[in-house]
């Protein structure tokens, strides 16, 4: 397999990197290979394309050029910045004049934009390039009697247009799929394409919260143990407001967070001290599955 | 109400094709899935609605839009659920990028969207390192984040005239 440039992206790397220690963890077991790049913030699609439309395009095109300049695809932590350098590539694939524009701006900083490599979400990698079987055949600790939510998060599939995912954006099942093959018991509920609601959390806390509630509802009716992301604003979102929900609502949900490459590791059989799944706000405890 | 012309057709040109705008017959698909309208409804008086941002920037109440209690453009949690959902294929989320930049030229936008840009413009990243979350990376085995070149990447933005929509400390 060829290898990719790394893009842990902002909220990881510098906020919960046990996330991205898992992750490498799975990509070495699985043999994705990864480099680094000096990349800048993607930048966020939920925060600075909201202030200035055009500064987006051209951060993210900047960052697109540093992995062209090594032509080598990215391989993309988070649904956030997977959004925003596919967004990038779809408006300036389509959209001549901003395509010039930004590579106007580009030029003054000697960098040229052209879309000549592809940006991968890891859990698109794991489903098209890996595959089932062969993470299967990696899994040594059967999760057997697990319970698990999944919640892909929107920008890992809408808008279809950008993300070009094989799910139906209001009805994924790609992570599910992923999910399952460790031997847990994926539970349906209601609220699964519901937004996690971290955007409007950081502008308006209480209408975030209330959002949050009805996500969190809808699956501690469902009977889960653990919910399972694929983006770190999501997990955030999960692993810090249940408290919260406490003070806001008296209600108690104490439903852990697992990444998906945290949820792997372990049935990989990796030790939970190894990934750092102590340093998670909502406590993982009396689960033997997950070896706690 | 006034109709700003010029404000209507910054809408239409917002991309190649973003006038099909002019195609919503106001069906409502949008607010009935919006994750913010369901929370923010109080019988049918929405704090956030898609539906009648459209409109309103559908017929150029530019001042309406502006007027409003920000949360009226600033509510959107970007979900794209509205752009899935629709109809006639507008990308609602975009022309409502259109209204929040403009809430920004306005100075108007949540101190949160200010604290990030200028965390971007100062560090390239959203979240700058931190000596702690360091640490914690090399226990963990973690290689070193590249840095940025912080230099080239602010020239960029003070070409494009970003630095002057910062907001510093206390304004």
């Amino acid at each position: 397999m060829t290898e990719f440039k790394m893009f842990e992206g902002c909220t990881i790397a510098n906020r919960i990197p046990f996330i991205e220690a898992s992750t490498r963890l799975v990509f070495e077991k699985l043999g994705i290979e990864t480099s680094e790049a000096p990349f800048t913030c993607c930048p966020d699609p939920t925060g600075f394309k909201s202030f200035d439309d055009d500064g987006w395009l051209a951060i993210g095109a900047r960052n697109l050029c540093l992995a062209e300049e090594e032509s080598k695809d990215i391989i993309s932590l988070c649904n956030g910045c997977t959004n925003t350098l596919r967004g990038v590539q779809h408006q300036l694939e389509h959209d001549s004049i901003k395509k010039n524009h930004v590579n106007e701006e580009l030029s003054k900083i000697g960098k040229e934009y052209n879309g000549s490599i592809d940006v991968r979400h890891f859990v698109d990698v794991l489903k098209k390039d890996i595959g089932l079987d062969k993470i299967k055949s990696a899994i040594s600790n059967s999760l057997d009697g697990l319970k698990v939510a999944c919640h892909p998060g929107c920008h890992y599939m809408r808008p279809h247009e950008w993300m070009e995912t094989d799910d139906d954006p209001m009805r994924p099942t790609t992570l599910k799929e992923l999910a399952a093959v460790t031997g847990a018991t994926v539970v349906d509920y209601e609220e699964e394409e519901l937004c996690c609601g971290s955007a409007v959390s950081n502008a308006y806390e209480k209408v975030g919260l209330q959002n949050l509630k009805r996500k969190l509802d809808s699956v501690k009716k469902a009977g889960a143990d653990v919910i399972i992301v694929n983006c770190p604003a999501c997990f955030q979102q999960f692993d810090t407001q249940q408290r919260m929900l406490k003070r806001e609502f008296d209600e108690d949900y104490d439903i852990p967070v697992l990444y998906l490459t945290e949820l792997y590791a372990i049935a990989m059989g990796a030790d939970p001290k190894d990934i750092g799944l102590r340093y998670h706000r909502q406590r993982i405890r009396d689960i033997p599955q997950l070896g706690v | 109400m006034v109709m700003d012309f010029e404000f209507r057709k910054q809408v239409m040109d917002y991309h190649q094709g973003s006038d099909v705008i002019k195609y919503c017959y106001q069906c409502s698909r949008c607010t009935d899935n919006c994750p913010v309208s369901y929370v923010t409804d109080d019988l049918y008086q929405y704090e956030y609605n898609p539906r009648a941002n459209i409109l309103a920037a559908l017929l150029g109440h530019k001042e309406s839009i502006f007027s409003a209690d920000p949360i009226a453009i600033w509510g959107c949690t970007v979900c794209d659920t509205c752009d899935e959902v629709c109809p006639q294929n507008i990308e609602l989320t975009e022309i409502f990028t259109f209204l929040k930049n403009q809430s920004i030229e306005n100075g108007e936008g949540p101190d949160f969207i200010y604290q990030q840009a200028r965390a971007i413009f100062d560090y390239g990243k959203a979240i700058p390192s931190q000596s702690g979350v360091e640490r914690r990376r090399e226990s963990m085995g973690l290689p070193e984040i590249m840095k940025p070149d912080v230099d080239e990447f602010q020239s960029m933005l003070k070409n494009m005239g970003i630095d002057g929509k910062l907001k510093e400390e206390g304004d």
